[in-house]
């Protein structure tokens, strides 16, 4: 299974596949191969909950081709529980921003043609 | 390092056009050889910046021009770097004359995407984002500057209102700029009540898909004295990155690649931000301009909006930023923008920018960025 293969199964599962550097422990999303930090290739799996907070949205209602049946809808960048890390996708069911202030608690929930797939906790 | 010059400057019309994208690259090319009053076979080689020629059925557009120009002898080549295309391949062209390879270069952008509809262009323009993560989950471009104006909103004292007030100062700028796509007044209540593209974006925060071509000659200072033509010199060129997605970010409220890429022009030029006249800014959505103000070191982080606010960005006040209207108001053919940025600095130095002219004006900036400022670079320029 490759590194996108797994980050896609364990979004299916609700987690977070990340990279952990191994010399420094710097923690990354797991498509980076050299540590932003320290250069290092060693990495090592790391399986986050993926769960969090909105660190910001947009409630978009002029949507790319594949999108119409699901607008309004809304895209989601979530910052994730106990790291610095942020990881973005999609959430259904968002029409107006008393929907969603920043700072909800949100969640992965799976994976599809949407990308990585959130809903409110 | 050889000095670098700008020695002529033209553009189409920006706007929805019928001619192919290889007859604007061609007109936008001769515009810019007879504001130079050179011969075509005084220029080595061509630089092209272009995005989607796909939409047009013509990639590989260099030898087209050089055919076109009747010097298909010469060497061209095209630069993709989405919306900062223009400024990257105006970049490269200007490292080439630096260095010594070439006396004269033409440095051509175009986009013509404005037949294939919205739906068309969002999706297509959402791969510039980092996809698996972004265009993938549905963001488009307004989006994901949607996305910066929420952070902005929730950390600064700002309000949508203030966003449109950039609205419409660059367009009260574009209707001075005869070749502006939206050569229209509009008003806060305008922008306010415009239809929601991407909350908290409206129809007005964004800027227009358009079609255009703009070309520049560059080339070194003896080329330049000696054709005995106006020029102005190229005094920094600075470039940058920054994480591809907005998620990698620390801050969503700043764009990294602006800020390396304009300490780096301001160290080559010897001057701080202080000593800019003007700036051709990349303001392809409200929020963007702002943003890009902080970034480029005019105001401080959060207070550029208040800035706005007081009109201190307006033409002819403390720091004119878009005196051509901008992406905004003159529009955004992408691989040209960057390009057309350069067209205006030059006009502007060499007093041929009519009502919307800069007084007394003696330098320069043009800010371009592609995507969500996941590359950029800066360029400062100077009157001779």
């Amino acid at each position: 299974m490759s590194i996108k293969e797994l980050l896609i199964a364990k979004a299916k599962e609700g987690k977070v596949l990340t990279h952990k550097c191994t010399k420094c422990h710097h923690l990354h999303l797991s498509n980076v191969y050299y540590c932003e930090n320290c250069g290092s290739k060693g990495f090592e799996n790391e399986i986050l909950e993926g769960t969090g907070s909105v660190a910001t949205y947009t409630i978009i209602t002029v949507p790319p081709a594949g999108f119409e049946k699901y607008t309004p809808y809304a895209f989601v960048v979530l910052q994730l529980d106990n790291t610095n890390l942020r990881i973005s996708g999609f959430m259904a069911g968002i029409s107006t921003p008393s929907d969603l202030p920043v700072g909800t608690r949100a969640k992965i929930v799976g994976f599809d043609e949407r990308g990585i797939i959130l809903k409110k906790q | 390092m050889e000095k670098v010059c700008v020695l002529g400057a033209g553009s189409t019309k920006y706007g929805k056009l019928s001619d192919s994208i290889a007859d604007l690259t061609t007109q936008a090319s001769v515009a810019a050889i007879e504001s130079a009053g050179i011969d075509p076979k005084d220029v080595k080689a061509a630089y092209i910046s272009n995005v989607f020629g796909v939409a047009d059925k013509q990639v590989h557009l260099g030898p087209v021009l050089m055919s076109n120009l009747g010097i298909s002898d010469k060497p061209s080549l095209s630069i993709e770097s989405a919306c900062g295309s223009g400024s990257v391949s105006f970049r490269e062209a200007f490292a080439n004359v630096a260095a010594g390879f070439y006396d004269c270069l033409v440095v051509t952008g175009v986009e013509k995407v404005t037949h294939t509809g919205t739906e068309w262009t969002t999706t297509y323009f959402s791969y510039c984002s980092d996809f698996f993560y972004e265009g993938q989950a549905g963001a488009s471009f307004p989006g994901l500057f949607a996305s910066m104006a929420r952070a902005y909103l929730t950390e600064f004292n700002a309000t949508e209102e203030d966003f449109a007030r950039v609205a419409v100062k660059n367009h009260d700028n574009g209707i001075l700029n005869p070749k502006a796509h939206l050569q229209k007044k509009i008003t806060i209540d305008d922008v306010m009540k415009s239809a929601v593209v991407a909350s908290p974006l409206k129809l007005y925060d964004c800027c227009p898909f358009s079609d255009g071509a703009s070309s520049v000659i560059l080339c070194s200072e003896k080329f330049a004295k000696e054709s005995g033509n106006d020029y102005i010199e190229v005094i920094g060129s600075g470039r940058g990155g920054s994480p591809a997605a907005l998620q990698g970010r620390e801050r969503m409220t700043t764009i990294p690649s602006t800020k390396i890429a304009a300490e780096s022009a301001y160290k080559m030029a010897g001057i701080t931000a202080k000593d800019i006249d003007f700036a051709e800014v990349h303001d392809c959505f409200t929020i963007a301009e702002i943003v890009d103000t902080e970034d480029l070191g005019f105001f401080e982080k959060g207070k550029g909006v208040e800035a706005v606010r007081e009109g201190r960005t307006k033409l002819n006040s403390d720091i004119s930023i878009n005196p051509s209207g901008g992406l905004k108001s003159k529009g955004h053919p992408i691989g040209a923008t960057g390009v057309g940025q350069v067209v205006e600095v030059f006009d502007q130095l060499t007093g041929k920018s009519g009502a919307r002219t800069v007084k007394n004006a003696k330098i320069g900036l043009t800010h371009n960025f592609g995507a969500t400022g996941a590359s950029c670079a800066v360029h400062i320029f100077q009157s001779v």
